[in-house]
């Protein structure tokens, strides 16, 4: 509990509190604006976070990441597009909603439904560190070296097969962003590994220019090569108090989509959309009037969106237990903890775990934040939907210089972060997708150097697997694999 | 001199009467309210489109660059192992019995090549196995009629080097003229070349622009190019003013 006390007495400062509430309602903001996501977000913030303090940087970049969800559901359920891509489902129920002139019914929905999902997990989390704070403690000599290595060859199998259309390009950009991380020398035996003599390769690629050019300037390009997005004008007529009075009606839709969430958070590389996807289902299996489901029905809508506000939490359990992200966002606040010297992994529960109460606390005080600003500004939320996407364009190709010049005041990495953009703007327009590149970058990384640092102790193939963490670790990667060659192999032969 | 009259003009297809079609029907209508719903598949779904062959040309491209440049590129030369690989591996597994105590595989891993030939073992296949995708999706298209030209997506690619070409010329602009007026500029020519034009968007967009620089470099202290040029030139103190808020 000492902990407990001591990651309260982290955020009672100003600028982390100032951070709480401009990450909180930047989010809501972003969210909000079809076309820029919390990843575009995060990536243009995250050269700024260099000359912020620790705690104040991830609590900015954890507000935008847990309050995006919220705003990405105004335009879900007002236009019919959803804000940032996992919000895609709530556009079925809101939007029908929306046009029987209940549009203030489903903004009061997602809103209290969203809450729901993201305080569960967040309480979930909580009362995991404080009821088994002091066993976890011992997580750190259950986890070495060589299952932190499995560990992350675990999501990497994950993030792969979660790709189940386009698994061969999943793992193309997962390799090649591997494959990035390791130009440069290799620190050990001080080996230069594809520089071609060139200065500028042999520190490596900045992870930060290749994530901005990646995710930012290539949203940038595309947004600037489209067109101005002409949405249908939106009523909100209707106060927005009544959506926990709603909620309540359906408590067993909100636990069991909040759960999905929080479980689907936890595992690598699987996230919002697998979690939307079974909680919508089951939401519609046990429901009396599963016809309703797609027309407007209040526990579609529930199961929807407790389920997306569900998982950034628990995305942030395999990041702080293990030091493995689980998908983009996630991979990049690992870069906060690289600059600010934390080791995220089992270790932080010995050694730092006022922050990580600290972290959960601040994503407790974001859900409430969002809640009261969405209640009392949507109407002019609403109104951030019409500003147009080429004008946006513009100025996120602004901003995405501010993030590179200043990581290095390296003029390279600008021309290599739009080279980077040129790419992930080529990648974009033919839909492939751009997590595996950075997912690769990190954990690539990971993989790397665990493996290194526990080297000594592999004398033959067998000590990767024989430590019981590590083999069982091993024996869920073989099962997920065979898992997915055969519904590859039995959706394959169903098709033809 | 008598000038010939000019001959009639030729009455060509496009300039007689154009073809309509009369009905006297009703116009068709649906009692059905219109499908607008999202359908979940587009967002989940994966389908190649034009363009997609030839970027996996170029995928499989920067796999063969890689694999070519591997012996030369990641320490391979200096590489250690033993002797007799075959042996080696077998007594790993405990297929045979080592003669001599093995070398510790941990020793191997931690050369500097290990990592890029594991991921180029990923890489190279991937790449590969997409070209087969991506041939199969072509073939597939030609065979259904659908259009397989690229040449629109090529165009799209080149049309956005223009804007890659505003970045790079901002980024060029900014040790020349400063942070300052180099955002204001690209930040109301950008939105006018784009078409936002007109007193009241140049206002949004030159108060964006600065908002930018306030936040950023006046707020956060964020770096960007100290030497500028044009502050240079101006008096000592507006400099120095320059140089530390903007």
């Amino acid at each position: 509990m000492e902990a407990f006390w001591q990651g309260i007495d982290n955020l009672a400062s100003l600028p982390v509190l100032v951070a709480i509430l401009i990450g909180s309602v930047g989010g809501l903001a972003i969210g909000a604006v079809p076309g820029i996501g919390p990843a575009i977000a995060i990536a243009i913030l995250l050269p700024a976070t260099v000359f912020l303090d620790d705690l104040v940087s991830l609590v900015l970049l954890l507000g935008v990441y847990g309050s995006s969800m919220f705003g990405g559901a105004i335009p879900a359920i007002l236009i019919n597009t959803p804000g940032t891509p996992v919000n895609a489902l709530t556009t079925y129920d809101g939007y029908a909603m929306t046009r029987r002139g209940e549009a203030a019914r489903g903004l009061a929905l997602a809103y209290s439904a969203s809450f729901f999902g993201g305080c569960f997990s967040i309480l979930i989390g909580l009362s995991a560190l404080i009821l088994f704070g002091p066993y976890l403690r011992d997580l750190g000599a259950l986890f070495g070296q060589r299952d932190i290595f499995m560990a992350a060859a675990l999501g990497t199998v994950l993030l792969i097969a979660a790709h189940r259309r386009s698994i061969g390009i999943a793992a193309l950009l997962f390799a090649l962003g591997a494959l990035i991380a390791l130009v440069g020398r290799q620190s050990l035996k001080q080996i230069d590994r594809y520089t071609f003599g060139v200065d500028y390769l042999y520190p490596g690629f900045n992870l930060i220019v290749v994530i901005v050019g990646i995710f930012a300037i290539s949203q940038a390009l595309f947004l600037l090569t489209g067109k101005d997005a002409d949405p249908p004008e939106a009523r909100l007529k209707g106060g927005l108090l009544r959506g926990f009075g709603e909620l309540k009606k359906h408590p067993l839709v909100a636990m069991i989509s909040a759960g999905y969430g929080t479980i689907m958070g936890v595992i690598p590389g699987v996230g919002e959309f697998v979690a939307q996807f079974f909680s919508y289902s089951t939401a519609r299996a046990i429901s009396k009037a599963p016809g309703k489901f797609g027309r407007g029905a209040p526990d579609g809508l529930i199961a929807s969106e407790a389920s997306n506000n569900a998982v950034p939490a628990a995305a942030m359990v395999p990041l702080l237990a293990l030091g493995v992200p689980g998908e983009a966002l996630t991979a990049m606040m690992m870069v906060v903890f690289f600059d600010a010297g934390i080791k995220p992994g089992p270790d932080i529960f010995e050694n730092n775990a006022d922050f990580l109460f600290s972290l959960f606390i601040a994503l407790l005080i974001i859900n409430v934040l969002v809640l009261v600003t969405l209640l009392a500004s949507t109407r002019l939320l609403a109104r951030i939907i019409y500003v147009p996407n080429r004008l946006l364009g513009a100025f996120i190709l602004i901003l995405a210089f501010v993030g590179v010049f200043s990581i290095r005041n390296s003029f390279t990495d600008c021309m290599f972060a739009a080279g980077f953009g040129f790419l992930g703007y080529i990648l974009r327009r033919l839909d492939w997708p751009l997590v595996p590149i950075v997912l690769g970058l990190v954990l690539g990384q990971i993989m790397v150097d665990k493996l290194t640092a526990g080297s000594s102790q592999i004398r033959t193939v067998y000590d990767l697997v024989d430590r019981p963490v590590a083999g069982t670790l091993f024996v869920v990667i073989l099962g997920v694999i065979a898992f997915t060659v055969v519904t590859n192999i039995r959706t394959k032969r169903f098709e033809h | 001199m008598k000038v010939a009259p000019p001959p009639p003009a030729l009455k060509s297809a496009t300039t007689s009467t154009p073809l309509r079609v009369r009905t006297n029907t009703a116009p068709l209508t649906s009692t059905c309210p219109p499908e607008d719903k999202i359908d979940l598949r587009d967002v989940t779904d994966f389908r190649r489109g034009r363009g997609d062959l030839i970027f996996s040309l170029f995928m499989v491209a920067v796999a063969a660059f890689f694999l070519i440049f591997f012996f030369t590129q990641t320490g391979w030369e200096d590489r250690k192992l033993p002797a007799n690989m075959a042996k080696y591996w077998m007594d790993q597994f405990g297929i045979t019995d080592p003669d001599t105590r093995p070398a510790r595989l941990g020793r191997i891993l931690k050369q500097g090549w290990v990592a890029p030939m594991a991921v180029l073992c990923i890489l190279v296949p991937a790449a590969l196995w997409n070209l087969r995708s991506a041939v199969r999706a072509y073939r597939w298209r030609a065979r259904f009629r659908l259009s397989n030209d690229a040449r629109y997506e090529l165009r799209q690619w080149v049309r956005t080097l223009e804007f890659v070409g505003w970045f790079v010329a901002y980024t060029l602009l900014v040790p020349v003229l400063g942070y300052l007026v180099s955002t204001m500029l690209l930040g109301t020519a950008l939105p006018w070349r784009l078409g936002y034009r007109g007193t009241r968007w140049m206002r949004i967009c030159a108060a964006t622009s600065f908002a930018i620089v306030l936040v950023f470099r006046t707020g956060l202290q964020i770096r960007t190019p100290v030497n500028i040029w044009l502050y240079d030139q101006l008096p000592q103190g507006l400099s120095t003013f320059l140089k530390v808020w903007f």
